[in-house]
Parts: structure tokens; C-alpha cells; sequence
């Protein structure tokens, strides 16, 4: 032992050592217009609200403390946006470009609303708007270490029956624990934290249904029943459907939340048919679903209410029918080119036309703010996030990934719809989120979350999955039926 | 109008604008990411992708696309050749009919497994399931498209 072997080339720490950076020129093309366009949003939105405050007509907005700390928040945002972009290329995935750039120009234009609504309306970390970025930057953290970390499908592969009593028990907890507002039990106070656990427990069901749907495709493609005309799967496979059905109408009648029930209905359908291909499941679905949404109306006040606001919202226009009156004159007054940012909204009797805007009604105030130009940019980049999972689905390795990629992309897509075709009267109200823009930590969470995945899940390079494993009950089930 | 005025308002229409601008450029980075997966030929309609292979033939790690009916066994006029010392001559054939895919065992003498449990004859097999037939295992996969 005389000599050490000497050492002449430098060493990388040993961190560094396994970075090897990939360029996503694309997402930094689209990010550049994305800050491009927040950034003229803010300065519009900032010089209309001055030149209001000049006019000494206020209208109950705190101009003042906008005027300090407006351009900041966004300037904070945006370096969020490129510090996410840059741990995307350090580590070197093959993940997609669009998803990340089409998800942030929404966080910003929903910066941009809270900024300009009255700051007193929520908010644990000062205003509204400060709140909202703090949310959009944890979303964010969580989003990119999500798409970075998840290397493998497996944990949520071969647990997916884990993930649903998971669920279950998160639907039981908010029944039991839960507390009411607003009339629908949807909060979970969990000591200083509280959330919506319904934005949590739709990943968890677009989950189970892809572990579930692809482990039993052969079987709900084969036709053994026949009913009349119909031909249908074995008895045992349209089981799930009738829980699935059981389990929205349970939150209707439990929870009151008309809006996660028909969200997870409709997921559900779509994944169903994503995986056998066959109409005559989805008109079975709609049947149900038409059954099902007639004995509500015919059993509970709250839905009869909502969809009696629903046809005639002028019948009771300063009572129950206020909100979705408000939103209707909302989107007259923007007409198509809008009225620009900060300038909608005057206030009635010095208070916000229309409660609950920045939660319920954010696409009513970006229709009069924006116009219908506007909202159909916004609608179009939901519809990207939608093309872009059905993409990834397309291009997947297996059936499991296939499924997840194409239901985590709808579950997000479908809530926005079914929220602005609330907001627009379409359909009756419903109380859920829009997705990305909507104030609140637990839809931007739960939304981050489901984005984080499908970057994740687009990286081709993820490792093979592991033999799948089939239940011997399962087994011998098939094996009866085929012979 | 003022000045004030018209700048403001060519300032709200330059942000409608470059939201469709941004858009637009998402749209073009679809649409060439559409073209480029069209010109990959994608005739196949599933492949399989050898994971273990303890004889050698087929190499693991080999993948093969498949066509509607594809024959695996020990037979040289096999599409697929197992070189495996449990394999038959003529073992099994995988089919795909309507949407489905079929693996039929065709009365070999060790049997072949989906997921590790022996098949009677004919049973439907989906994207992710392994066939093992002897030693050899082999998952089947969806085509990239």
C-alpha cells in the first residue's frame, strides 16, 4: 500500500453526475408566447383599472394595492413557468411540449381574473390573487415533480383496487367529517387544511377504471347476454356499470354534488367506450343516466331546484335564479370582442353581481371580459390538453396506459366543459371547478396532478411494465365463458 | 377617443390576438407531430416484444409486429420460430378478429400460459398480457402508431 491510484480527470459530484439534458425548444417557443400574451394582458388589465382610479370611479376594487403589486405577481408566475420548463430539460425525459405551456397560459389568464376581482372575496396568504399564485406555484412544483419522478406505472397498476377503497373511504370521510357550504357537503377539514376531496377522487377513479377496464377488455367485448336486440357482455362485467351508476347517483344524494357525479358518469362512459368500442354501452349508459337523473328530480329538492333555475332562471331572477341571470347579462354585456380586462363587472348595490365568480363562475367574468373571441381561445385550449392525452394515449405501449393517459386528459377536458356549459345555461348549474383557472388550492392540485401524469406517461422511454397478474377466480370465470 | 383610449383598445385586441397566436402555434406543433406519425408505416396491429429467451431464438428484446394471424412453435415455418425445448412444432396461433386478439394453443404438448395460467384451446388476450410458452415470454403490445 505505497501507492493510491492517482486520479487526474475532475469528478462531478455525484448528483450531477446522471444529468442529462434534452432541449424542448417547442416548449420554450410556446412559453415565450404564453408570457408574451400574459404580459399584455397585465399591462391592459393594469392600464384600464388606473385610468378607472383616475376617473374616480373605483367600483368597490382596491386600485391602490393593485397598482403595487399587480406587474409582480405575474413577473413571480411566469419565472415559476420557466423554472418548471427548466427542470423539464435538465432531466432529460422525451415528455410532451404542449401540455406544459397550453396548462400555464391558463394559470396566468386565471392570475389575471384574481387580480382584478375584489381581494377581499377569499384567500389564506393575503389577497386573492396572491393566494391563487401561491397555489399555481405549489401546483406547478407539483406538477413538474411529478412528470420528472414517475418513472413507472406499476404503483398504480397492480393497486388499483388499493386506490378505489381509497377513494371510497375519501367519499365516506367527507360525508362523515365534512362540512356544509353552500348547501353540498364537499369540504374536509383536516386540522389547518381543508379541501375538496371530489378533485382528488377523480384521479383516483380515472385509476381504478383504467386498471380495471384493461384487465377485463376481452371479456366486455365478448357478447354472451342477449337482451331482445341488444347483446351484451357477460352478467358478472356489467356489474361495474351498475355500481358506477349507484355510486354518482350516491354523491347526488349524499354530497349534493350534482358536478362530480355527472363528471365521473361521463368519464366513466367515455373510458367504457374507449375500451370496447361499442355505442350500445354508451346508449345504455345514457338510459341509465336519463332513469337516474328522473328519479332525482322526482326525490330531492336540490336537484329539482337546480334544474327548475335551469329552464326559467328569470322566474325567480333576485332569488335562486340570481347567479345564472347575472352570468347571462355577464356574457351579453362582452358580446364578442369583450369589454378588455379589468373593465367588466360593475358592481350592484356595492357588491359583486355574481357570488361565488371565482370559483362557480370564472368563465362567466372572462365571457365579459374577454367576449366570445375570449372564451373560445380558452375552450380551444382545453380542447389541446384533450387532443394531446388522446395522443399520448394513442402512441401507449399497453392498454393501461392508454386508458389512464385518455381519462386523466378527458376528466380535466369534460369538467371544463360541463362547468362552462353551466355557466352559459346549457345545461343545469352545476358546482364544480374550471379547471386551471377556477380559484382554489384543491382544483389546482388535483389538475396539476393529472397533468404531471400525462408527461410523465408520454416519455416513451418509460420502462417496460411488469407482467400483469389475472385472478385465478377471473381466470376460471373467462375459461367457463369461452368454452 | 383619445389616444389613451385607442391604445387601450388596440391593447385588449392584441391580447385576443396573440392568444390565437399561441393557439395557432400549438395547433402547427399537432398537426406536424400528426404527419410525422403518419409517415411511419403502421400496418401492424400489434407486436410482440420478447422479454426472456433463455435458448436464444427468438433473441429476447426482439420485437415483432404482427399481422392478423400469426403461428408460433418449434417448426421452421412458423411466423414466429421458438427454439425452446417445451415448444411444439406447430404450438400455437395468435389472432386478431374484429377487436380482439385470439391466442389459440393448437394441442401442444406443455401448454402455453397467459399470465402465467395454462389456456384450454382458445382465449381472448389483451395488450399487456404475457404469453409464455416453455421459457419463453412474450407480452403482447399495441402498435405505435
Amino acid at each position: 500500500m505505497t501507492a493510491t491510484p492517482a486520479r487526474t480527470e475532475p469528478q462531478l459530484p455525484a448528483l450531477l453526475a446522471g444529468i442529462r439534458p434534452r432541449p424542448r425548444w417547442r416548449e420554450l417557443v410556446l412559453l415565450g408566447i404564453a408570457t408574451l400574451t400574459l404580459t399584455v394582458g397585465g399591462v391592459s388589465l393594469g392600464a384600464t383599472l388606473r385610468a378607472r382610479d383616475a376617473a374616480g370611479d373605483g367600483g368597490g376594487i382596491p386600485d391602490a394595492a393593485f397598482a403595487s403589486y399587480g406587474a409582480s405577481l405575474l413577473a413571480i408566475y411566469v419565472v415559476a413557468l420557466l423554472l418548471a420548463h427548466a427542470v423539464l430539460v435538465l432531466s432529460g425525459r422525451r415528455s410532451d411540449q404542449v401540455l406544459l405551456p397550453s396548462v400555464g397560459l391558463l394559470g396566468g389568464i386565471s392570475l389575471l381574473l384574481m387580480e382584478r376581482l375584489p381581494q377581499d372575496l377569499a384567500g389564506q396568504f393575503g389577497g386573492l390573487a396572491q393566494t391563487q399564485l401561491v397555489w399555481l406555484i405549489i401546483a406547478l412544483a407539483v406538477l413538474t415533480i411529478v412528470a420528472v419522478v414517475v418513472r413507472s406505472d406499476a404503483w398504480l397498476r397492480l393497486y388499483k383496487y388499493t386506490w378505489a377503497a381509497a377513494g371510497i373511504a375519501l367519499l365516506l370521510l367527507t360525508f362523515v367529517f365534512g362540512r356544509d357550504v353552500g348547501g353540498a357537503r364537499l369540504t374536509l377539514d383536516l386540522g389547518p387544511v381543508s379541501g375538496q376531496p371530489s378533485e382528488l377522487l377523480k384521479v383516483i377513479l380515472v385509476v381504478f377504471l383504467a386498471g380495471y377496464l384493461s384487465e377485463n377488455r376481452p371479456l366486455l367485448v365478448e357478447q354472451s347476454t342477449a337482451l331482445g336486440p341488444i347483446r351484451l357482455p357477460p352478467v358478472p362485467y356489467l356489474a361495474p356499470m351498475a355500481a358506477m351508476w349507484a355510486i354518482a347517483l350516491g354523491i347526488v344524494v349524499v354530497q349534493r354534488d350534482l358536478g362530480a357525479a355527472l363528471l365521473f358518469f361521463a368519464v366513466f362512459l367515455l373510458l367504457l367506450y374507449i375500451t370496447t368500442a361499442r355505442a350500445s354501452f354508451v346508449a345504455i349508459g345514457i338510459v341509465l343516466f336519463v332513469l337516474g337523473s328522473a328519479l332525482m328530480y322526482r326525490l330531492f329538492a336540490h336537484v329539482q331546484q337546480r334544474v327548475d333555475i335551469w329552464i326559467d332562471p328569470f322566474k325567480d331572477a333576485s332569488g335562486a335564479g340570481y347567479q345564472v341571470v347575472q352570468a347571462l347579462y355577464a356574457f351579453a354585456r362582452g358580446g364578442i370582442l369583450g369589454t378588455g380586462l379589468g373593465n367588466g363587472l360593475p358592481t350592484v348595490g356595492g357588491r359583486l353581481p355574481i357570488p361565488e365568480i371565482h370559483t362557480d363562475f370564472p368563465f362567466a367574468a372572462l365571457g365579459e371580459e374577454l367576449g366570445l373571441i375570449g372564451i373560445l381561445a380558452i375552450l380551444g385550449l382545453y380542447l389541446v390538453v384533450i387532443v394531446r392525452g388522446l395522443r399520448i394515449a394513442a402512441s401507449a405501449a399497453d392498454d393501461f396506459r392508454a386508458l389512464l393517459a385518455a381519462g386523466l386528459s378527458l376528466v380535466v377536458g369534460v369538467q371544463a366543459f360541463i362547468i362552462a356549459a353551466g355557466n352559459l345555461k346549457l345545461i343545469p348549474l352545476t358546482g364544480i371547478t374550471l379547471p386551471f383557472i377556477s380559484y382554489g388550492g384543491s382544483s389546482l392540485l388535483a389538475n396539476a396532478l393529472v397533468v404531471g401524469m400525462l408527461l410523465a406517461l408520454s416519455d416513451r422511454g418509460v420502462e417496460a411494465p411488469p407482467p400483469p397478474r389475472r385472478g385465478r377466480r377471473l381466470r376460471a370465470l373467462f375459461d367457463r365463458g369461452a368454452a | 377617443m383619445d389616444a389613451f383610449a385607442a391604445s387601450l383598445w388596440l391593447l385588449r385586441l392584441l391580447f385576443l390576438g396573440l392568444l390565437y397566436l399561441f393557439l395557432f402555434a400549438v395547433v402547427r406543433v399537432l398537426v406536424r407531430d400528426l404527419r410525422a406519425a403518419a409517415r411511419e408505416p403502421a400496418t401492424e396491429l400489434g407486436r410482440l416484444h420478447v422479454l426472456a429467451s433463455p435458448a436464444g431464438e427468438p433473441p429476447a428484446g426482439a420485437v415483432f409486429g404482427l399481422d392478423a394471424v400469426t403461428t408460433i412453435g418449434r417448426d421452421v415455418n412458423n411466423a414466429i420460430v421458438v427454439e425452446d425445448q417445451f415448444a411444439s412444432a406447430d404450438h400455437a396461433v395468435l389472432t386478431f378478429r374484429g377487436r380482439t386478439w385470439y391466442l389459440e394453443d393448437l394441442a401442444s404438448t406443455n401448454g402455453t400460459y397467459i399470465n402465467g395460467s395454462r389456456i384450454d384451446g382458445l382465449a381472448a388476450i389483451g395488450f399487456g398480457d404475457e404469453i409464455q410458452i416453455g421459457q419463453v415470454r412474450v407480452p403482447l403490445e399495441r402498435a405505435r402508431r
